[in-house]
């Protein structure tokens, strides 16, 4: 691992990470400002993406911080940088809150809007640097050597926080058929971010007929 | 890597993202511990994902969520306990999330370290779910009963119908209540709907109290209270209710399951 780009965040930031980490661990209650500082926009794009309710938004957020300062020992157990596991706590409950609030209804409703979305490029809220528009601009040209069926999969299952059933039946595609994309999709990704290696088990199978 | 392991690798993709059904995610628990495979997939999905999250508009929160976060890490307590090494530093050839089942042991013992770890293993990305209800150690009280109740040998499973058959629910007729087990049942809208476990015998099905799902996670809580006669039921049924009261007689049942002991 290690080769695949980190969220939007220089490489040296890592061990700025690591060591804010450890202070939580020792029990200090501003590294928790500290974590916040370095990550509250990431993470509030992303639980705000899923959810499309900046209230919600935030409730995750405080949830995640919250959480992260209560038993920080459960980064120990995760393995990879603590920005990847955290971005996945939140998308994880990003995803249990918009299961919970929207209805089925609701969720159908935006599915189709959701569909016609390949890639996520909205106007920017506040100005991005250069750094993080370079990073941006890395996952969107992997996002887009992806076969679109793959994109679609992964963009909804992602940004959408949709469950692989929800998406068969959103894109109308068997859901065997759905489960290879999002695996093919992400072996392809991997390979896109991590550069020309792909080592890793997503990267070490590569059947013919996943080539898209 | 053998094709045997290929279903495998796609639960692992959709366990990250956090995108299984409760049946799938429950079936990837229970083959997850101990596959150092499935451990680099799921590590490598998550890196991936966290990449992924740099491609999105950025955006401020309010200034007000910093305050109101200072406040509540102020007023909240750590949860203590013994570190475990630190894997990330030095990743271990073989990384074990949980312990991994003991294949070599007697089956009862087996099948405990294998229920210990669905348990345990749903808990991986769930960090803080219960912070606001709970002390991590009335958690793992609380997974402690879920064993406890899969292992017993009054429980009854309940297969789905019309569906090929894993197991959604598990009941245990215990004095007085009953415990339910959800392991895949959907979650149900609980403002205007109600699960209703049925006792069903010779005199048609008797509903024994309500429950909701709240989440797809596998969750147990004890329904009816002062139930006597259990033991007559030679068959059990979860049904679907439109509104908050159980009906009479079932509407649509969902799952049942034969008493075997």
């Amino acid at each position: 691992m290690g080769a695949v780009t980190s969220p939007a965040r220089r490489p040296d930031d890592a061990a700025g990470d690591a060591d804010v980490m450890r202070r939580i661990r020792a029990g200090d209650r501003t590294a928790v400002d500290d974590l916040y500082a370095r990550f509250r926009r990431p993470a509030f794009a992303l639980a705000r993406r899923i959810l499309a309710d900046d209230a919600l938004a935030e409730d995750v957020l405080q949830e995640v911080f919250l959480s992260v300062w209560r038993d920080p020992a459960a980064f120990d157990r995760a393995r990879g940088s603590v920005a990847s596991w955290l971005l996945a706590v939140v998308h994880h409950k990003a995803v249990d809150s918009v299961r919970r609030e929207e209805s089925q209804r609701r969720r159908q409703a935006q599915a189709e809007d959701e569909k016609a979305l390949d890639a996520p490029t909205a106007t920017r809220d506040v100005e991005d640097d250069a750094w993080s528009r370079v990073v941006a601009e890395q996952v969107r040209t992997a996002m887009g050597v992806l076969s679109a069926p793959q994109r679609e999969a992964l963009t909804l299952a992602y940004y959408g926080g949709y469950t692989q059933r929800e998406v068969a039946t959103l894109t109308g595609t068997p859901l065997g058929t759905v489960k290879t994309r999002m695996l093919a999709g992400m072996r392809r990704l991997k390979q896109e971010l991590g550069g020309p290696g792909g080592a890793g088990a997503l990267g070490d199978v590569w059947p013919a007929e996943e080539r898209q | 890597m053998s094709a045997d392991h290929r279903q495998y690798d796609e639960l692992a993709v959709g366990w990250a993202l956090h995108a299984l059904e409760p049946a799938g995610e429950a079936e990837f628990a229970r083959h997850m511990p101990g596959c150092a495979r499935c451990a680099e997939i799921v590590a490598e999905t998550t890196e991936v994902m966290g990449a992924m999250a740099a491609d999105l508009p950025q955006a401020e929160p309010s200034e007000a969520l910093g305050a109101r976060l200072r406040e509540a890490v102020a007023a909240t307590e750590q949860v203590h306990r013994p570190a475990p090494p630190r894997e990330a530093v030095a990743p271990p050839a073989v990384p074990a999330v949980v312990p991994a089942p003991r294949r070599a042991r007697a089956l009862p013992l087996a099948l405990a370290a294998a229920a210990v770890a669905a348990v345990l293993g749903l808990g991986i990305w769930n960090i803080g779910l219960r912070s606001e209800q709970a002390e991590l150690s009335s958690t793992v009280a609380e997974q402690q009963d879920v064993v406890d109740a899969l292992l017993s040998p009054d429980r009854v499973e309940l297969d789905p119908l019309g569906a090929d058959g894993r197991p959604v629910a598990t009941v245990v007729p215990r004095d007085g209540g009953i415990e339910v087990v959800t392991h895949g049942l959907s979650v149900n809208d609980a403002t205007s709907t109600t699960y209703v476990v049925w006792g069903v015998g010779d005199d048609g099905a008797k509903p024994l109290g309500t429950f909701d799902v709240e989440r797809s996670q596998t969750e147990l809580r004890t329904v009816g209270s002062g139930l006597t006669g259990l033991d007559d039921y030679p068959q059990y049924a979860i049904s679907l209710e439109p509104g908050r009261e159980a009906p009479s007689d079932p509407t649509e049942v969902v799952a049942t399951g034969q008493v075997t002991s």
